[in-house]
C-alpha cells in the first residue's frame, strides 16, 4: 500500500485497472468507516424503547395524515430554481480546467456568463419566489 | 472481455428506443418526461463514446454533452411548471385527459 | 452577430422593466425601442459597421442572407408589436415577460440565421423553443391554452431527442460539427450519416410543422392565446425555415440526389394536407392554423430544389408570408367571434380594416399584384429550374387553387354577407400600421426585385 502512494514510475499503461486501485481503498474505507461508526453508536448508545419512538419521524412536530397529499407549490418551485442553478455550473468545469490557456478573453465570456447568471437570481429575489413566508 | 464502442452503441440504441417506446405508450406525463429525458441522455452517452473510441483527440463530443445537460435542465424546469398547471386545471396527469380541442 | 448580443442583453432589461413600472405604455415602449435598436444595429452590421467584434471561431458566419433574414424578422416583429402590443395585456398580468421572452426568442432566431456548426443550431432551436412552450401556456387560467403547451412541450421536446440522435450519429461518422466539414466529405453517404441525417430531416419536420409530423400544429396554434399565436405562426416558422435548408444546403448539398425525393413527399404531402384540411374548418383561427401548414409546403420548394433561386425565393416568401399573416392575425385578435360568421359584415362597419385585411389574404391566396403571388412564383420557378420534381411543381400550382377557396371564404364574409361584427376599440397607431402592411404587400408585389436586391449588394 505505501509503495502504492509513493511510488514516482510505473510500467502500468493508461487503461490499466491498476489506476482504479484508490478508487477501492476510499470504498473500502468508507463502508468499513460508516460500519465501525454505526456498530459503535450501536453497542455505547443509551436505549429506551417506547412507543412514541416507532412513529412516524416528521421533524420534531407531530404527524398527520400519509404521504400522499398535495404539497405547497413553493417546494417545486425552490426545487426548480434550485436545479437550474445547479446544472447551469456545469460550464465553469471546462473552464476551470482551461483557464490559464484561455486568457482574459476567457475570462472575460466567463464574466458575461455570470452577469447573466446573476440577472436571473436577482430577477427571482426581486419576484420574491424565494420568499417562504407570504 | 473488452468492453468497446459496440457495447456502448447498443446500450444507447437500447436507451434510445426505451425511451422512444416509453414516450409512445405511456399515458401519465411524469412518465412521459422521463422517456424524453432517457432519449437525451442516450444521446449524450453516443457523444461520449464517439469521443473516446472514434475520436480521441477532441473534445467537442464531450462539450455538446454539456449542453445538452444544461438544456435539458432548462427544459425540465418548463415541463414542470406546465404539468404542474395541468394537474391543477385537470385534476390529473394524464395525457388523456386534456382533450377539449377534440370536438 | 451584434444584433445577438443586444437582444439577449435586452431580454433581461425587459424582465427587469416589470419589477420596476407596473404601466404597460411603458413597458411596451422600452420594448418597442430595443426592437427598433436592434434593426439599426442590424442594418449597420449589415454594412459593415460592428459595434463589437466577437471572434466565435467559425461558429457563427453571417452573410448577406443572413443579414437580410434578420432584417426582415426584426422588421416583421416590429410592426408585430405595434398592431398587437397592446392586446398582450389581455393574457396576463406578466406583460414586461412575455416581451422578455420575445426577445429571448429573437435572439435564439440571430444564432439560427447564422449558424455554422450543429452545437449552434441545437442551442438556437432550443433557446426559440423553451421560450415559445411558456408562450403557449401563458393564459393560464384557460384550459385550451394548457392543453396547447402539453401537447407543444411533448412533441417539441420528443423531436429534439431525435434531433440529439441525428446529431450523435452524424459526429460518429464524421468527427466534428461543422457544416463544412461533414460537407467537405460526403460524396457517399454511410449508414451511420444517413441514419443521422434522417434523424435530423424529421425532427427539422417537426420544428416546421410538414406533414407527416404536423400533427400538433392545429391544436397548439387552435390553443395558444392569438396574440401569440401570430408570432410563432409567422417569425418562428421562417426561422425555422432558414435553418433546415442552411443546414442541408451547407452539410447534404452534395447528395441531394439521395434524399431530394424524400423532400419531395413531404413537400407534397405538406401542401396537400394543408390545403384539403383547411377548407373543412369552421374557425377562422384553425383555419389559419392549417393555412401555415399549407404555405409551409410551399416554403419546403427551397429545401428541394435547392439553388439560388430558392433560397432568394425564402427570403422573399418569409417577408411576403409574414407581414400578410401577422396582418390577418391582427384584425382576428380584434374581433370577439373567432368563426367565419364573426367576420360578416366587417366590410360595411369598419371600411379601412377590412379594406387592409383583404389585400392580407389575398396576399396569401397568391393573386397577382401581391407579394404573395411573387413568392409562390419564385418557389415554383426554382423547382422548374431544379428539373427534377415537375410533378411537384404541378401539385403546387392546384394546392395554390384549392387555397383560394378558403381564403375568399373570409372576404365573402367581410363583403357580402351581413351581419354586426363585434370589434374592439381600435387606436390610430393600429389603422396607420395595417395600411403600411396593405402598402407593402402590394409594393413588394409589384417589385419584388427592391427586396431581393438587396442580397447581391456589396458594401
Amino acid at each position: 500500500m505505501i509503495q502504492y502512494l509513493l511510488q514516482v514510475t510505473n510500467t502500468h499503461s493508461a487503461d490499466s485497472s491498476f489506476w482504479y486501485l484508490p478508487v477501492g481503498v476510499q470504498f473500502i474505507f468508507a463502508i468499513v468507516f460508516v460500519a465501525a461508526m454505526m456498530g459503535l453508536t450501536h453497542f455505547l448508545g443509551p436505549k429506551r424503547k417506547t412507543s412514541d419512538k416507532l412513529e412516524t419521524f416528521a421533524s420534531g412536530i407531530k404527524t398527520h395524515g400519509d404521504a400522499r397529499q398535495p404539497m405547497a407549490i413553493k417546494y417545486f418551485l425552490v426545487a426548480i430554481l434550485f436545479v437550474l442553478f445547479d446544472v447551469e455550473v456545469i460550464f465553469f468545469y471546462p473552464y476551470a480546467v482551461n483557464f490559464k490557456s484561455l486568457g482574459w478573453d476567457g475570462f472575460m465570456a466567463v464574466l458575461m456568463f455570470v452577469a447573466f447568471f446573476l440577472a436571473g437570481f436577482i430577477y427571482i429575489i426581486k419576484k420574491g419566489a424565494l420568499n417562504w413566508e407570504d | 472481455m473488452q468492453i468497446g464502442l459496440t457495447h456502448i452503441l447498443v446500450l444507447s440504441a437500447t436507451l434510445f428506443f426505451i425511451g422512444v417506446y416509453g414516450f409512445l405508450t405511456r399515458k401519465n406525463l411524469i412518465s412521459m418526461l422521463m422517456s424524453i429525458e432517457l432519449m437525451l441522455n442516450s444521446a449524450n452517452l453516443n457523444f461520449i463514446a464517439f469521443n473516446k473510441y472514434v475520436w480521441p483527440n477532441k473534445l467537442e463530443g464531450l462539450f455538446f454533452t454539456l449542453f445538452i445537460i444544461a438544456i435539458a435542465a432548462a427544459e425540465a424546469a418548463v415541463a414542470m411548471a406546465i404539468i404542474i398547471q395541468v394537474y391543477r386545471q385537470f385534476k390529473s396527469v394524464d395525457v388523456d385527459e386534456p382533450t377539449i380541442m377534440k370536438e | 452577430m451584434n444584433a445577438l448580443i443586444l437582444s439577449a442583453i435586452w431580454g433581461v432589461v425587459m424582465m427587469f422593466s416589470g419589477i420596476f413600472t407596473k404601466s404597460g405604455a411603458a413597458i411596451r415602449g422600452i420594448a418597442i425601442t430595443g426592437l427598433a435598436l436592434l434593426l439599426v444595429v442590424n442594418v449597420l452590421d449589415f454594412q459593415g459597421t460592428a459595434l463589437v467584434d466577437i471572434n466565435t471561431r467559425g461558429m457563427l458566419v453571417y452573410n448577406t442572407f443572413s443579414y437580410m433574414f434578420l432584417n426582415i424578422v426584426f422588421g416583421a416583429t416590429l410592426l408585430y408589436f405595434f398592431l398587437s402590443g397592446s392586446d398582450m395585456e389581455r393574457v396576463g398580468l406578466h406583460l414586461a415577460e412575455y416581451f422578455a421572452l420575445i426577445f429571448f426568442i429573437l435572439a435564439g432566431i440571430s444564432i439560427v440565421a447564422s449558424f455554422q456548426t450543429l452545437l449552434m443550431l441545437f442551442l438556437g432551436i432550443e433557446i426559440i423553443s423553451i421560450p415559445l412552450y411558456i408562450l403557449t401556456g401563458s393564459d393560464k387560467r384557460n384550459l385550451k391554452s394548457n392543453e396547447a403547451a402539453l401537447k407543444y412541450f411533448l412533441m417539441g421536446s420528443f423531436s429534439t431527442g431525435l434531433m440529439l440522435m441525428g446529431i450523435a450519429l452524424i459526429y460518429g461518422s464524421k468527427g466534428s460539427f461543422s457544416l463544412e466539414t461533414i460537407g467537405a466529405g460526403t460524396g457517399v453517404i454511410t449508414p451511420l450519416l444517413g441514419g443521422g441525417m434522417l434523424l435530423l430531416l424529421a425532427s427539422m419536420s417537426f420544428k416546421v410543422s410538414a406533414a407527416p409530423f404536423h400533427f400538433w400544429t392545429p391544436d397548439v396554434y387552435d390553443g395558444a392565446p392569438t396574440v401569440f399565436t401570430s408570432f410563432m405562426a409567422t417569425i418562428v416558422k421562417v426561422a425555422g425555415f432558414f435553418a433546415f435548408i442552411r443546414l442541408f444546403e451547407t452539410s447534404f448539398g452534395s447528395v441531394q440526389a439521395q434524399w431530394q425525393l424524400f423532400a419531395a413527399i413531404i413537400t407534397a404531402a405538406t401542401l396537400l394536407i394543408g390545403n384539403i384540411t383547411a377548407v373543412f374548418q369552421q374557425s377562422v383561427k384553425r383555419m389559419l392554423a392549417y393555412s401555415s401548414i399549407a404555405q409551409a409546403g410551399f416554403m419546403m420548394f427551397a429545401l428541394v430544389s435547392l439553388n439560388g433561386k430558392g433560397s432568394e425565393g425564402l427570403i422573399y416568401y418569409a417577408a411576403a408570408y409574414s407581414l400578410a399573416t401577422i396582418g390577418v392575425f391582427a384584425v382576428l385578435i380584434k374581433l370577439n367571434d373567432y368563426t367565419f360568421e364573426g367576420f360578416n359584415g366587417l366590410g360595411k362597419s369598419h371600411p379601412l380594416l377590412a379594406a387592409t385585411v383583404t389585400i392580407c389574404l389575398l396576399s396569401l391566396a397568391g393573386i397577382p399584384a401581391t407579394a404573395g403571388f411573387m413568392a409562390k412564383f419564385y418557389m415554383l420557378s426554382a423547382a422548374v429550374e431544379n428539373g427534377k420534381v415537375i410533378w411537384l411543381v404541378i401539385l403546387g400550382v392546384l394546392c395554390a387553387a384549392i387555397s383560394v377557396y378558403y381564403y375568399f371564404r373570409v372576404i365573402q364574409a367581410i363583403y357580402f354577407k351581413d351581419g354586426e361584427p363585434q370589434v374592439a376599440e381600435v387606436s390610430t397607431t393600429f389603422k396607420v400600421v395595417m395600411v403600411l402592411i396593405a402598402v407593402l404587400v402590394v409594393y413588394f408585389g409589384i417589385f419584388p426585385q427592391r427586396l431581393t436586391d438587396f442580397l447581391y449588394m456589396v458594401y
